[in-house]
């Protein structure tokens, strides 16, 4: 099962890695927001699904990534030496966040969030360097989709790793114990700030680094595309749709997303209701399945079991 | 003097506005310790509901409020009944669950407007939205003094229904505490649901009067439920004075900072989400509680 599972990794990495020889255009910019999907989803679960603290802020990070890049590139810079930058600026202002936020717990701190966010979408749109509210563009110059597009995909590859290391190192299990009760974590001598913050500029910088590939592919960015609430919205409701708090479920979450993405913009009579379907969705996970996809596979698994008869161990989806 | 007697006045005016708004939310959290991030889909609502009464059936916006409070009240009750069940909880501190529930609400009854009234922004013009009065040498907007005294109204008649009923004294006491009301009678899944209507009624009218102030679109809603997490916060999350007080201070503080600082009013909305974190940091207890510990030092 388990060389099973680790093979049909590698095989999609494979095969998003050599897509550019045989797939056309088209098919290669939806699997580019498949990657740039994963990697939101699963940095995002770094924080909210591995150590539980719900944050509807992360288009501050991309947005920071995304003006770094831009900002730089104007005055000379080669974007892609801006990445370091933007994910280093994304992990400092994690901190400037987090230092005060993670002294709130639950719902509490994810109030503050949607407050920072705002607080920095109002201030993007206002002050002269940004561009105001009509953005910035990038420098006109060469760019080559291929590079972006292998820079996405390894990113992702990447981010998908290091959350199944993390899961299973001493890192990953305090940040299940702090999820599970963060009283009894301290007690047991674990830091919860010290944990919770690493975890916050690890997400941080992770999401800058796509927010900067993403600013260098659009060549283009504005407050509402890059701090738009409704991207922090879809960050938070990918993992949340796949599973929580396992390495998979972002991934699930993120192949759900990007595929109801494409088909609702290219039906125009659902193109209105992208809304109704997340609202929706999340109604409904929050109802009947909080584990999202993974509780429903946990489920299934189990009942064949017991129809079946077999005492086999239910596989775990993490 | 001139500008300190309006900013004084403006800051009061926002203060009425913004204790409805901030209210709807402190029920719901007090009784059944919810954060209810549908509270800005029901504002939105609220003011196309009455932007529809006023253009479909001429009906004076303010006139409007009285059919918006009862609707909105059924409508929240309905909603309890199919979703908020669940959400309810004894505990202290309020789910990620309930929380991101409410926020899937909010999204649908976004696309709801979407639906019936397109994104267009939408205002309402009635014969005295231009029109100004003068108080104390200063001039006034006349939708804003009605703001006002609606608002005062909504207020005085929920202090009076919590104060004087049966069904108030029941919604403090499983404010209070929600084991203890049940173990002496009360039905507190009834007192839920009739608070999660009456949080849901205040959040419509609260939609209602902004709707006479401003223009809107389906998105509407979000910066005023940031000012209304603020004012709960700084009010210490569930008492009625307190919502009071942390309005008045995020409406003169808003109100003063806009008048005597350069801080351009593009900015103001970022005062309140500052604010907001701030408080929630610094004060996670509220005002009255950083009141009283002071009266405690001062004593001693």
């Amino acid at each position: 099962m388990k060389a099973f599972k680790a093979s049909l990794w590698a095989a999609s990495a494979i095969f998003v890695l050599a897509a550019p020889r045989f797939l056309d255009r088209g098919t290669l910019n939806d699997l580019w927001n498949l990657a740039f999907a994963v990697i939101l989803a699963s940095a995002w679960n770094l924080l909210g699904g591995f150590a539980g603290q719900v944050s509807l802020g992360y288009s501050v990070f991309l947005g920071i990534g995304a003006y770094t890049t831009v900002l730089l590139s104007l005055r000379g810079v080669d974007p892609f030496l801006t990445l370091p930058l933007g994910a280093i600026l994304a992990a400092a202002f994690s901190f400037v966040i987090g230092l005060p936020a993670f002294r709130l717990r639950g719902p509490y701190f994810t109030i503050a969030t949607i407050g920072v966010a705002e607080a920095v979408r109002v201030c993007a749109s206002s002050v002269s360097f940004t561009g105001g509210s009509s953005g910035l563009r990038m420098p006109a110059g060469s760019f080559d989709f291929n590079l972006n597009y292998f820079s996405m995909v390894v990113l992702a590859i990447l981010v998908v790793a290091l959350a199944a290391y993390i899961k299973r190192s001493a890192f990953g299990r305090a940040l299940a114990a702090i999820k599970q009760d963060i009283d009894a974590a301290e007690a047991l001598g674990v830091n919860s700030t010290r944990f919770k913050l690493a975890a916050h500029a690890l997400s941080a910088a992770v999401v800058a680094l796509a927010g900067s590939l993403y600013a260098i592919n659009f060549q283009y960015i504005a407050p509402g595309s890059v701090f738009d609430f409704r991207l922090s919205l879809s960050i938070v409701l990918m993992p949340i749709l796949g599973g929580v708090g396992t390495v998979i479920g972002p991934v699930l979450g993120a192949i759900i997303f990007s595929t109801l993405q494409i088909k609702l913009l290219s039906i125009p009579a659902l193109r209105d209701s992208f809304l109704f379907i997340y609202g929706g969705l999340l109604i409904l996970v929050m109802l009947y399945e909080p584990h999202g996809l993974v509780g429903v596979g946990r489920r299934l698994a189990a009942l064949a079991a017991s129809a079946f008869g077999t005492n086999r161990r239910i596989p775990d989806a993490g | 003097m001139q500008q300190l007697v309006s900013v004084t006045l403006s800051a009061l005016l926002a203060a009425g506005l913004y204790a409805t708004m901030a209210y709807g939310l402190a029920v719901i959290y007090g009784v059944m310790r919810i954060i209810n991030l549908a509270h800005a889909g029901f504002m939105m609502l609220g003011a196309y509901v009455t932007f529809t009464l006023f253009s479909r059936f001429s009906l004076d916006p303010f006139i409007g409020l009285v059919v918006v409070g009862p609707l909105f009240f059924f409508f929240g009750v309905v909603l309890y009944r199919a979703v908020g069940k669940s959400m309810a909880r004894s505990g202290a501190t309020p789910s990620i669950e309930s929380l991101l529930l409410l926020f899937g609400v909010w999204l649908v009854l976004q696309n709801l407007a979407y639906v019936i009234w397109t994104g267009d922004t939408q205002s309402i013009l009635t014969s005295y939205t231009m029109k100004s009065i003068e108080i104390f040498g200063v001039h006034v907007g006349v939708p804003s003094v009605f703001v006002f005294l609606a608002s005062a109204a909504s207020l005085i008649f929920l202090n009076v229904l919590l104060k004087r009923t049966y069904l108030g004294k029941a919604i403090r006491a499983v404010t209070q505490n929600r084991d203890a009301a049940l173990l002496s009678g009360v039905d507190a899944d009834r007192i839920s649901a009739t608070a999660f209507g009456l949080g849901t009624a205040f959040a419509g009218i609260a939609g209602g009067m902004l709707s006479t102030l401003m223009a809107f679109t389906p998105d509407f809603g979000r910066s005023f439920l940031l000012k209304a997490f603020c004012i709960i916060v700084l009010g210490g999350m569930e008492s009625v004075t307190g919502v009071a007080l942390g309005a008045l201070v995020l409406a003169v503080l808003e109100n003063v900072l806009g008048a005597y600082t350069p801080v351009p009013t593009s900015l103001q909305d970022a005062v309140s989400f500052a604010l907001l974190f701030v408080a929630l940091v610094a004060f996670p207890q509220g005002l009255p509680a950083l009141f009283a510990r002071f009266e405690r030092k001062a004593i001693r």
